[in-house]
């Protein structure tokens, strides 16, 4: 066997580990179970339709007081218990510094990738306000969003191992899906680690395994949980978890962020500069 | 500046934007800008040449009994035409010769007002390729779109069309009224219809800040767009455009694809993703060539005003 290829085997295993050992609450009490979702024309949990959150994850996924332009709130982190990010020391200090540089205006020297309209990253493109649509095939499920037309292609049924990470890294990593139960699970491997989590500054390295869970609560209304799993950031994994509202009265329209800086009067010809991750 | 010196000035912008609009698979590993962002254009990879297509065989169909869009499609005949002109040119400066992609009128040109055609040919100046949204990364325009490979499905009465650079399209076709007005979109608000064999999309609530082609050609956000997919056997899809917009034109007129839209063997994955705007190192490149040709009043005229032609004509 080919190195390539074993570690396409190692990094299998690894999020093989990480699924089982992310959602402990979930295990407890799965979700969805006093509903039974319709199918689709291929056997699965009919998840389709415009979702959308109404909440202020974007803001802050930890309970916070009032900033700026920010209402407080409570936090979304379900585990651990103490609805804290479990930071590594090193790694809070740089949150603090990444909440420092978000104060700027100007989007090249503010340090919110977001403020750039640069691809905001898995989990936080669910939040981010804007909503999206699912669409299931038989083999494939697409989640478009309406911020900035993005979409992810999550192949659902013959899932072919996530590339190597030397070749294919994203802001939004590479999705890797399955049915368990009524619950669409995605695996996202294959980070670049310069996506953010929301406008607090919380963030992961390129390490980062996030195990998504979308499970239909009720016709309206959908459960999405996240687990983040990053040796390099947090002591430990830890899971968020929210309600989705089904957004009836009119479908995925269009925000452009590119082009709202435009509207504004700002060139986004800033040069694009990448430092390596920190962490 | 003679009309042909303007043309082949417009060739060396159309060869900055090449370098965004890219072919999928050479992107991501020709245009990295840092490990954030390249020029990379997402989209299925793999898949298409080499992968088994079955022959040709009757029209697939769904439980409804209409047809069965689902999977790849390409109707660019392996070119860009449609992304940089639509009418017949010539070669040069890296971009191929090509035939009209008008079918009508006969003559293959677009039957621009007065006004219009000199609005196009001022787009079209080298000096202006900064206000080409697709150099920012914003929306393809929707005849821009049949120049790249794309994948269909359904989605109960909806038809989907993912498109490349993440753009995708929902075409419902079961709804009969069209948004409020005052709702303006990039790729406009499509409804769909069954016409026999053709799926019939109808699409207004323009934004009209898109344009058609690299080469400048537009129409208003009062423009009313029909498409017209007929699919003819499990591997051939005929696709028209036809463009109606009185503010600009001074008839309709219909153009097609390159080629009629050929079945593609299911691409490998879908592992890329499209950062042309995280890689976007081209964008100030275009910027410097408007700000030298406007002087310091480049900054100042942006965001740019476009001439809305005679004030008769329009619907709104």
């Amino acid at each position: 066997m080919r190195i390539r290829d074993l570690r396409c085997v190692v990094l299998a295993a690894v999020v093989a580990v990480a699924a089982l050992s992310g959602s402990p609450l979930t295990a407890q009490a799965p979700a969805g179970q006093g509903f039974t979702p319709a199918k689709t024309a291929a056997g699965h949990p009919d998840l389709q339709g415009v979702w959308r959150a109404w909440n202020l994850a974007k803001y802050d996924l930890e309970a916070h007081g009032a900033k700026p332009g920010v209402p407080a709130g409570l936090g979304f982190v379900v585990d651990p218990a103490d609805g804290k990010i479990p930071y590594q020391p090193a790694a809070r200090k740089r949150r603090a510094e990444n909440y420092a540089g978000t104060k700027d205006p100007d989007p090249w020297k503010n340090a919110d990738p977001l403020v750039k309209c640069y691809l905001p990253g898995v989990p936080r493109i669910t939040y981010i306000g804007w909503p999206f649509q699912i669409i299931q095939a038989a083999d494939i499920v697409t989640i478009s969003y309406e911020w900035s037309h993005k979409k992810r292609l999550i192949p659902v049924t013959k899932v072919a191992p996530p590339p190597d990470p030397e070749d294919v890294n994203n802001w939004n990593g590479v999705p890797r899906g399955r049915w368990e139960g009524n619950t669409l699970v995605v695996d996202n491997t294959n980070f670049n680690g310069y996506a953010w989590f929301d406008m607090a500054g919380n963030f992961s390295s390129p390490a980062l395994k996030v195990v998504e869970r979308y499970t239909l609560l009720g016709p309206d209304t959908l459960q999405y949980e996240a687990t983040m799993t990053d040796p390099k950031v947090y002591t430990r994994p830890w899971t968020i978890r929210m309600q989705l509202q089904r957004q009836k009265d009119v479908g995925i329209l269009d925000y452009e962020c590119t082009a709202m800086l435009d509207e504004l009067g700002i060139h986004h010809t800033w040069p694009r500069e990448f430092e390596p991750p920190e962490f | 500046m003679s009309m042909r010196g303007r043309f082949l000035l417009s060739v060396t912008t159309a060869l900055f934007l090449a370098a965004l609009i890219t072919v999928p698979a050479a992107g991501q590993a020709a245009g990295q800008a840092g490990r954030g962002g390249g020029a990379g254009a997402e989209g299925g990879r793999g898949g298409g040449r080499g992968a088994a297509v079955p022959p040709a065989g009757p029209i697939p169909r769904r439980a409804d009994g209409k047809p069965d869009f689902t999977g790849r499609w390409d109707g660019s005949g392996g070119v860009l035409h449609n992304t940089v002109i639509l009418e017949e040119h010539p070669g040069g400066f890296g971009i191929q010769a090509g035939g009209t992609l008008v079918v009508d009128p006969k003559d293959g040109t677009i039957p621009y007002q007065p006004w219009a055609l000199a609005e196009r040919n001022r787009r079209r100046e080298d000096a202006n390729g900064y206000e080409d949204q697709v150099g920012h990364c914003e929306f393809y325009e929707i005849a821009r779109l049949a120049s790249f490979a794309f994948d269909m499905m359904h989605s109960g009465p909806q038809v989907v069309i993912n498109h490349t650079q993440h753009i995708t399209r929902v075409i419902d076709t079961s709804r009969r009224e069209h948004l409020p007005q005052s709702i303006r979109l990039w790729l406009g608000d499509p409804i769909g219809r069954w016409e026999g064999d053709t799926l019939v999309v109808d699409t207004t609530n323009l934004n009209g800040k898109g344009r058609m082609a690299l080469g400048g050609d537009f129409y208003s956000a009062d423009a009313h767009l029909v498409e017209r997919f007929a699919m003819k056997d499990s591997n051939t899809i005929n696709w028209t455009l036809t463009v109606t917009d009185p503010k600009v034109f001074a008839r309709p007129w219909t153009m097609t694809s390159h080629d009629p839209m050929k079945r593609l063997a299911p691409a490998a994955n879908f592992d890329g993703e499209d950062t042309c705007h995280e890689g976007n190192v081209d964008l100030v490149h275009l910027k410097n060539v408007y700000d030298q040709a406007h002087g310091n009043g480049g900054a100042a005229r942006w965001p740019p005003v476009y001439p809305q032609g005679p004030a008769t004509g329009g619907t709104r």
